[in-house]
């Protein structure tokens, strides 16, 4: 996986792409009437699908999370009598800007045992140092550092399961940090032995500029919310790197990660949910992570995203023709491979298709109240996922730039990124450029 | 201009601009990834540069109220 990523032959994708929608529009320009009222009614007929779509997926989600919600509020959940010691994992590759802030968060938390394994990984940077003067017994909990040549997260982590001991495992990044109760809550789903792991939640801490409060409220809206949604069937298709607990049994049963794609937390979930592991979701076992501040940054991590989560399904393609006898598990995955794979070009391919239409056949008003419709939509959606985090509310307004600019430039991205990893050029980790906000 | 009309223009241009926007930033991040440095040859390739880790002290045993940082002489 690693070695100079294919960057010609990704631009020339770009161009392509970019080269291929404009031809369209030329050639839409230039066909008589007869076939331009064809290209109308098609685009009627396309909105039509496309919104059916959106309310569907819409709906679905926000009531299979309500219903998780509920659930949990009225019959909590099947506690541990005894609360097992946990092992904590921070794989670390340069981060000794930030990494500080993590350990502090560690050395608060509130649970009986608990030892935490920092595993740098061949950083060039102080991380090494930074983390050596941590070891030792530092509140509730005993603090250790591993080093190991580069090798990526994955095998950073793995090294970690290795070198760990208790029957619990959670794993989060240097980058990140936890509240006090996290381990608390995310344990107690352990009592049913069924459980093989617990997604947290991961919120965005640096909340000082509009790109990072648009991330905010995706995190919310887009990331959480279908969380609490699968969470509710106990297949939860993604636990996050940030904020994940496993168990070790079930870590060990599946070989721990996997160092052929690059969202390993993607990768490992789909893994432990085909082996029959439940996964479920805890709102309450938090972690506060940075956001990228710029919007290059968010290029290169969403890209990341989407070809690692495409990775992750290509090498397990099988599961879509088994509905059974595991159904939450192939719905979870289709779910997956929908929001990697064709949502991401259907919601551009619409929009696009939508304006061209409205400039060349002025049938605008269409679109106006189709843009209300949704705006009120993710207004709403806005709404009761914020209430439902118990979040802060001046997040909804940001509901206005969200779908029409925010998911759309995203989507934009994450269509290049599928096209990059359907014709499998080659891409490299990158390395976010992090800035420890105050 | 009537109203729909200038709602019509406002979300055209904001779709055009945005999908722009993407296609440009994604261009630059491209860009960005072709200016990195390759990976350094393994054992044996040429290096200009040897990285310098300072040596390890070993951290004074942690007692009670202390943070035990090491502290070099």
């Amino acid at each position: 996986m690693s070695g100079r990523p294919s960057v010609w032959s990704g631009l020339a994708v770009v161009v392509i792409s970019v080269g291929l929608t404009v031809a369209l529009m030329i050639a839409a320009m230039l066909v008589g009437p007869a076939i331009q009222a064809v290209i109308v009614r098609m685009a009627v007929v396309s909105l039509i699908i496309f919104l059916t779509v959106l309310f569907l997926r819409y709906f679905a989600l926000l009531w299979f999370a309500y219903l998780g919600h509920a659930e949990r509020n009225v019959l909590g959940v099947r506690e541990l009598k005894r609360l097992p010691p946990v092992s904590i994992l921070v794989p670390a590759y340069n981060e000794g800007v930030v990494m500080e802030r993590a350990l502090t968060s560690l050395m608060q938390i509130d649970y009986p045992e608990y030892e935490v394994l920092v595993i740098d990984d061949g950083s060039k940077d102080d991380t090494l140092r930074i983390a050596s003067e941590w070891e030792g017994v530092r509140g509730r909990g005993t603090f250790r550092v591993i080093t190991k040549s580069n090798g990526g997260k994955a095998s950073s982590l793995n090294a970690g399961i290795a070198h760990s001991k208790h029957p619990l495992i959670f794993c989060m990044d240097a980058d990140s940090y936890v509240e006090p109760r996290t381990l608390l809550q995310a344990a107690r789903h352990f009592g049913d032995p069924s459980v093989g792991a617990v997604a947290g939640n991961v919120k965005v801490e640096n909340r000082n500029t509009l790109i990072t409060k648009l991330q905010a409220l995706e995190y919310i809206e887009g990331l959480n919310m279908p969380r609490r949604a699968q969470g509710f069937v106990a297949a939860v298709n993604i636990v996050p790197g940030p904020v994940g607990m496993f168990r070790r049994e079930a870590l060990e049963e599946v070989g721990g990660y996997d160092t052929d794609t690059f969202a390993e937390d993607a990768d490992l979930t789909l893994k432990m949910m085909a082996a029959g592991w439940r996964i479920e979701y805890e709102d309450t076992a938090v972690a506060w992570s940075e956001a990228p501040e710029r919007w290059r940054d968010l290029v290169q991590q969403r890209y990341r995203w989407t070809r690692g989560i495409l990775q992750a399904i290509r090498k397990r393609r099988g599961i879509f023709l088994r509905p059974f006898p595991d159904f939450p598990l192939w719905v979870s995955t289709l779910q997956l491979a929908f929001e990697a794979l064709i949502w991401p070009v259907m919601n551009v391919l619409a929009h696009l298709f939508f304006a061209i239409v409205a400039i060349l056949f002025g049938s605008g008003e269409l679109i106006v109240y189709w843009m209300i419709l949704l705006t009120l939509l993710d207004l709403v959606a806005a709404l009761v996922t914020v209430s439902m985090e118990e979040e802060d509310l001046s997040l909804v307004p940001m509901a206005f730039l969200y779908r029409f600019v925010f998911i759309l430039f995203l989507d934009v991205v994450k269509s290049f990124a599928t096209l990059e990893e359907l014709f499998r050029l080659e891409m490299g980790w990158g390395k976010l450029q992090r800035v420890a906000g105050t | 201009m009537s109203i729909v009309d200038l709602l019509v223009t406002i979300v055209v241009v904001t779709i055009l601009v945005t999908i722009v926007l993407a296609v440009v930033t994604y261009v630059a991040y491209k860009l960005r990834l072709s200016r990195e440095p390759a990976q350094a040859e393994e054992a044996g390739g040429l290096q200009y540069f040897v990285e310098f880790r300072p040596p390890r002290i070993d951290a004074e045993p942690l007692t009670e109220g202390s943070h035990g940082h090491a502290t070099q002489t």
